[in-house]
């Protein structure tokens, strides 16, 4: 009996559909928790390559150590397929060092690092880009470099780069796809295995790429929304006039350091 | 001369090989006010900037309360909450509102507790009546209010002295003004302050001592009177003709 195109995507949908759901759900988890983490690693670093050079020569010593460890980190993760780095991360660390972890463990913790070494740079810019008066302003309230970093730079730093950042995102739901090669059981690995069943490459496939057009272009619009609404209102409420204000005390006889 | 709150010797400051400040001499008591004025490129926001070591400076002393803030382990951080400082271009913390921009200094330098922080923030607000504007952020302000907040911020650390770099150079004619008054306010109430500023008639209001740089040295420093009627120096006399010259020509 043959059928029709749209019988075939029916059958498949029909007997695998639960199959695809679960490879769905081990895609977007990698791709969410890759981008999470390798966000924060990326925050992490790009600061610390962002440290003030230091009036003592020991402490300047060991900043450029870790800006050349940073570097080198970005290099060696920008520079490798993601693909190798899996295949590298995950039988490296069980034959020479006898750790095994789940695939999916691994395809996080690969996801994560790579994402990482992307960040690193897109925070360093995004922190470059905020206007340096902003850092002088805090300095000259007696702000630490770090109190600045926290409370200043980086809110303002992570809302220029959060296009960036959803832009990783994206890549990650697409490039997850290379973790087949370790048996992580993510979407790609997922439609392989059914194709290898019913053996119907095409439909098979048809159906993967519009479950992952479906799924980038739902983070796209997510993604849009909120920067929407990190940018704000553009109104305000005045206070009211008669709002009650306080005098009890003179001002600052307590806050000595 | 212990009763001067900041006392700075021989303070020199290059980038590279460009000397900008090639020996300052200069103090000023507690509650004085002074102008500093001189031509673009003479160093007088470098100087300004170099107080408060915003830039660090090469070489020389910087006396706050009788202690040199540049030798190894002074507590720069503390330092700086104590000299507060007002710029050009605002510098308001543009991911806060009005009031958090003031209270965030307060909580987590001086660590007030928030409330305490908030009554301080909302009188100094309400003396540069912005304390209508403390829900809007920065960027829904203009520039005159930007620069009240910005004020208001400095006040709220309790500084004992107030460095403004030319704070109404980037305003427009009309909102000079009320910045003007603000600090006009501020001289009389007896706040110490130490003001880079364009505005020769403002200068003369509310300053115990004018100063006027160029090329990176204090060429004359004195009285308003002394200064801008009679100047003694060569290069004071010609900068302030060309002053007169320009504002009525």
């Amino acid at each position: 009996m043959e059928r029709t195109f749209f019988e075939w995507v029916g059958y498949i949908l029909g007997h695998y559909g639960s199959w695809f759901l679960e490879g769905t759900a081990i895609t977007l988890l990698i791709s969410l928790l890759g981008t999470i983490i390798g966000f924060l690693i990326g925050l992490g670093l790009g600061s610390a390559k962002k440290l003030p050079r230091s009036s003592s020569k020991i402490k300047n010593f060991f900043l450029m150590i870790l800006n050349g460890l940073i570097t080198c980190y970005v290099e060696i993760f920008r520079g490798t397929p993601m693909m190798v780095q899996a295949i590298v991360i995950y039988f490296g660390m069980q034959e020479f060092m006898g750790i095994s972890f789940s695939p999916t463990i691994a395809g996080i913790i690969i996801v994560s690092i790579n994402t990482g070494a992307y960040m690193v740079e897109v925070v360093r810019g995004g922190i470059e880009s905020v206007d340096p008066g902003q850092m002088e302003a805090a300095k000259s309230i007696g702000m630490s470099h770090g109190q600045a970093m926290i409370y200043v730079i980086l809110p303002q730093t992570i809302k220029n780069i959060l296009p960036a950042t959803g832009n990783e995102f994206i890549i990650n739901i697409k490039d997850t796809s290379v973790l087949n090669v370790i048996s992580v059981t993510e979407l790609f690995f997922v439609t392989k295995s059914i194709k290898g069943a019913i053996f119907r490459t095409y439909e098979t496939f048809i159906v993967a790429a519009l479950i992952y057009f479906v799924l980038t272009l739902t983070v796209t619009r997510l993604l849009k929304m909120l920067e929407k609404r990190m940018d704000g209102s553009k109104e305000f409420v005045h206070a009211s006039s008669t709002m009650p204000i306080l005098f009890l005390k003179k001002p600052g006889e307590k806050n000595g350091k | 001369m212990e009763n001067n709150l900041i006392e700075i010797k021989n303070l020199k400051k290059s980038f590279g090989k460009i000397n900008v400040l090639k020996g300052i001499d200069f103090s000023i008591k507690k509650g004085d006010v002074s102008c500093i004025i001189g031509p673009s490129g003479s160093g007088k926001s470098t100087f300004l900037r170099c107080i408060n070591l915003l830039d660090y400076p090469t070489s020389g002393e910087i006396l706050y309360k009788g202690e040199n803030v540049l030798k190894n382990n002074y507590n720069v951080d503390f330092y700086r909450s104590k000299v507060g400082m007002v710029f050009q271009q605002f510098n308001l913390f543009n991911n806060m509102n009005v009031l958090d921009n003031c209270t965030i200094g307060q909580v987590k330098v001086l660590k007030k507790d928030y409330n305490s922080a908030k009554e301080n923030a909302l009188k100094f607000l309400e003396k540069v009546q912005m304390s209508k504007f403390i829900e809007a952020k920065p960027s829904q302000l203009s520039g005159g209010q930007k620069q009240r907040v910005a004020i208001a911020r400095a006040l709220s650390m309790d500084s004992e002295i107030l460095l403004f770099d030319e704070p109404t150079s980037a305003l427009d004619p009309e909102t000079v003004g009320e910045v003007l008054k603000v600090m006009k306010d501020l001289a009389q109430s007896g706040l110490t302050m130490i003001i880079v500023t364009h505005e020769m008639a403002f200068a003369r209001e509310v300053s115990n001592k004018i100063v006027f740089m160029d090329d990176g040295i204090i060429c004359e420093q004195g009285k308003p009177e002394e200064i801008l009627v009679n100047p003694k120096n060569e290069r004071t006399k010609n900068f302030l003709f060309r002053f007169i010259v320009g504002e009525s020509g």
